[in-house]
């Protein structure tokens, strides 16, 4: 029971931003090393930034004298600079030269942040890292729904309906607040909310520790333990969330929760994750998570199917709605079945930026660009010529898919299960390979990078008939999970 | 022609021949382009097409006066239906509801559908109106205006996915019955609210790109040329206008002098609510001149002007 010198007390408040991890820590530096060199050279530079740099100060001259005067310089492969400008320079310099990425990485651990990096520095790198690599978690899409319908009906009642969304309306401080105060005395935890620079998405990087301990007896290794990180997406204005807990969701709904005492870093989460909602309420407005039967490694493909936009609720066959493939503005000449799909979407796409400043539904310009897009636009199978069964084929396979699995509607899932719940002698055909056993379960798993892509290209080829395809399986329902009875799915509720 | 091999010395007489041959056919393209383009522009400024277009009152605004009723021709609501494609659904068409919103510029957003199927409810004789699939940005709660104008009994256990968030709507839907007699669906009232919340959201949307572009802080840079640009000094010291959200409900503010603000749009263009914070006071002064003065949001930056001035 040696205890270091330092006192430490048992608190409920989170673990602060400016917690340094020593440098030293081989796990630091494994994280960092995850980064490239010039997502290294960028968040140096923030965090060097005037308006950072208080909250990031970097290894100055000046305290290396208060620290150890005994140490000499000359060991040290990076002197100390007098001031943040000169740092900045250094890394400026760099990010003009060319190198390697091991030279900045130490350059950080063991030059300018020789002191640690501080909790809040880590959590930038791990977000820094998930913007390079949107598909590195497996994110779970939960709904947010009211748990409160009284007050919904007397909004209703008071006649000024107001048919927005249920959407908790965060600020962020005021939310991470609750949040800690909902799990303080359970967990302690560091929060670090940042928004994606790449998707509309606010990250949330929770990082738990069980200790109540204000600085954390655990050794500086489990700082960098990825069992131990929460990360929660809220997407903006809808009424989903997505998170990399694996939570209870899908097949085994509703877990029960355990009554065990909460100490390895899995009940840390579930802890974390059931304060989620209760953080986002508010008194008259209670929310509850749902599962959505939801679960990626693309954060693009959550936002496609679980997100603001207009494909949330219109995939497979009717993604042509959702991309607006079918027909163009009101105001186009030209018969909506002369033109392709291609030519809507763009259509589409080019309005809202109003780049030209023509009229509606451009004869010329939409003509133009139809005579160039044509040609082209067929996909890979350009070359071969078609014959009549192909053809008709391919018409099928558009019919069930839409645009969902081709170029142009990328949300690939990486995953399907699904469960069957017939008994064999009553149910699918499918299944002939199953022996007549009594009850089987049988569950299909598709993996791969593109399942759904996959399955389209599988009914291109025809080794699929397209037209006998469940919806499930052609990407209609937007699932990842989905228990079937009789060619339908069902909720497991 | 990208097959068509480019030789390091292009002095093969065949290959001159056809780049002639390439350059002729583009030629003729060109030509005929800018033929067809002249004729779909005088066949669309002939008398008879003008007529055309014209009966209805047509009065595009390409300014957004948020009226909650826009013209009614730029509103389009058809309806289409529509197979299911799934060949365990049952075999009844779905009915398609396309809505049309004309946004600034005269321009169209890209149309929302609506596909509805009929289904009934267990003891229920006649069939039911429930929406399947839908285009409709998610923050417009689509299972709220349902359960008010589309009630269907027992929806809470829903056998499609899309529908989930109904389960806790069986209570609202019950309360919803109002003077809607034995909960009869409205399908007309269900379209006609939720265009008005479309067109409402685009209207807001433009709203805000039009102060971003006053402010000469808009992306579509070639557009906002053609509204007059604020002088430095009638921008009253705004740096930055952002809606915080898609829905564009609210906005916020920021000032050169570190103020922040933050105002909350009504469906009908007014700012309804107005905070501003600041180091320096005087925010009172601001949130009034915000809100206040008819708060059209239109006319946000000249009433911050005169309140500075």
């Amino acid at each position: 029971m040696a205890r270091p010198r330092t006192v430490r007390a048992p608190t409920s408040a989170s673990l602060p931003n400016n917690l340094r991890i020593p440098s030293t820590s081989p796990s630091l530096s494994k994280t960092l090393g995850k980064l490239s060199r010039q997502s290294l050279l960028d968040l140096a530079l923030t965090w060097l930034d005037d308006q950072n740099s208080a909250s990031f100060v970097p290894f100055l001259k000046g305290d290396e004298r208060g620290s150890r005067d005994d140490d000499d310089d000359e060991a040290l492969p990076y002197p100390a600079a007098e001031t943040v400008e000169e740092v900045r320079q250094i890394y400026e310099d760099l990010q003009e030269r060319k190198g390697g990425k091991r030279e900045v990485l130490e350059r950080i651990l063991e030059g300018d942040w020789r002191h640690g990096l501080t909790l809040r520095q880590l959590a930038m790198v791990d977000l820094r890292y998930m913007d390079d690599h949107p598909s590195s978690l497996r994110w779970t899409a939960l709904e947010l729904s009211r748990i409160d319908p009284r007050r919904k009906e007397s909004a209703s009642k008071n006649g000024s309906e107001d048919w927005s969304a249920n959407l908790p309306r965060i600020q962020a401080a005021s939310f991470v607040k609750a949040l800690q105060q909902e799990v303080a005395s359970l967990v302690k935890a560091h929060y670090h909310l940042a928004r994606s620079s790449t998707l509309p998405l606010t990250f949330l990087r929770i990082f738990v520790v069980d200790s109540p301990y204000q600085p954390p007896q655990q050794s500086p290794e489990i700082f960098a333990d990825s069992a131990r990180i929460i990360y929660v997406a809220f997407p903006d204005s809808c009424p989903f969330i997505y998170t990399s807990v694996a939570a209870s969701t899908g097949a085994k709904p509703a877990a029960p929760p355990s009554t065990s005492i909460a100490t390895d870093s899995r009940s840390l989460q579930r802890l974390v994750r059931d304060a989620i909602p209760k953080a986002l309420s508010r008194p008259h407005e209670r929310y509850t998570l749902k599962a959505t039967a939801l679960a990626a490694k693309n954060l693009p493909t959550l936002l496609a199917l679980r997100g603001p936009g207009r494909s949330t609720a219109a995939n497979g066959s009717f993604s042509i709605f959702a991309d607006a493939a079918l027909e163009g503005s009101p105001l186009d000449p030209r018969p909506a079945d002369t033109v392709s799909a291609e030519d809507h979407i763009l259509g589409g796409q080019r309005r809202p930026l109003g780049t030209e400043d023509k009229e509606n539904g451009d004869p010329e310009n939409s003509a133009s660009q139809k005579v160039c897009k044509r040609p082209s636009s067929r996909r890979d199978t350009d070359t071969v010529p078609l014959t009549p069964d192909s053809k008709k084929r391919r018409l099928a396979v558009e019919s069930r898919f839409g645009t969902a699995g081709s170029s142009l509607n990328p949300a690939p899932l990486d995953r399907l299960d699904v469960r069957f719940l017939d008994a064999l002698d009553s149910g699918l055909e499918d299944e002939e390979e199953q022996p007549s056993s009594t009850h089987p379960v049988v569950s299909l798993s598709f993996t791969g990078s593109d399942v759904i892509g996959g399955i389209r290209q599988l009914a291109e080829l025809g080794v699929v008939d397209p037209h006998r395809m469940p919806s499930w399986l052609t990407g209609e329902e937007a699932v990842s999970m989905a228990t079937v009875k009789s060619g339908q799915r069902v909720k497991m509720s | 022609m990208t097959s068509h091999d480019r030789f390091p010395a292009p002095t093969d007489p065949q290959a001159e021949e056809l780049d002639a041959d390439i350059v002729s056919i583009r030629a003729e393209i060109q030509k005929l382009q800018r033929r067809k383009r002249f004729l779909a522009s005088s066949l669309l400024a002939s008398d008879p097409i003008q007529k055309l277009l014209r009966k209805p009152t047509t009065s595009f605004h390409d300014e957004p006066t948020l009226r909650l009723e826009p013209p009614s021709n730029s509103i389009r609501r058809n309806s289409i239906s529509i197979q299911r494609p799934s060949p365990t659904a049952p075999k009844e068409n779905l009915l398609g509801i396309r809505i049309d919103v004309c946004t600034r510029g005269g321009r169209f957003a890209k149309p929302y559908y609506l596909l509805l199927k009929r289904e009934r409810a267990r003891g229920d004789p006649e069939k039911r109106f429930k929406v399947h699939r839908h285009t409709v940005p998610a923050f417009i709660s689509l299972a709220k205006l349902q359960s008010v104008y589309l009630p269907f009994p027992g929806s809470g256990h829903d056998r499609e996915g899309q529908e989930d968030s109904e389960t806790d709507d069986v209570e609202l839907s019950k309360a919803s019955q109002r003077a809607k007699g034995a909960r009869k669906q409205d399908l007309h009232a269900f379209v006609r609210e939720l265009r008005r919340e479309l067109v409402a959201w685009h209207l807001r949307s433009d709203a805000v790109e039009l102060l971003r572009e006053k402010l000469g802080l808009s992306e579509a840079e070639s557009e906002a040329a053609a509204v007059q640009r604020l002088s430095p000094e009638s921008k009253a010291g705004v740096i930055s206008v952002t809606a915080t959200a898609v829905e564009a409900r609210y906005v916020r503010v920021e000032w050169e002098d570190g103020r922040v603000g933050r105002f909350k749009l009504t469906n009908s263009g007014i700012v309804e609510r107005a905070v501003v914070i600041g180091d320096k006071g005087g925010v009172k002064q601001t949130e009034d001149a915000m809100t206040g003065g008819g708060g059209r949001v239109e006319t946000l930056l000249d009433r911050l002007k005169e309140h500075d001035g």
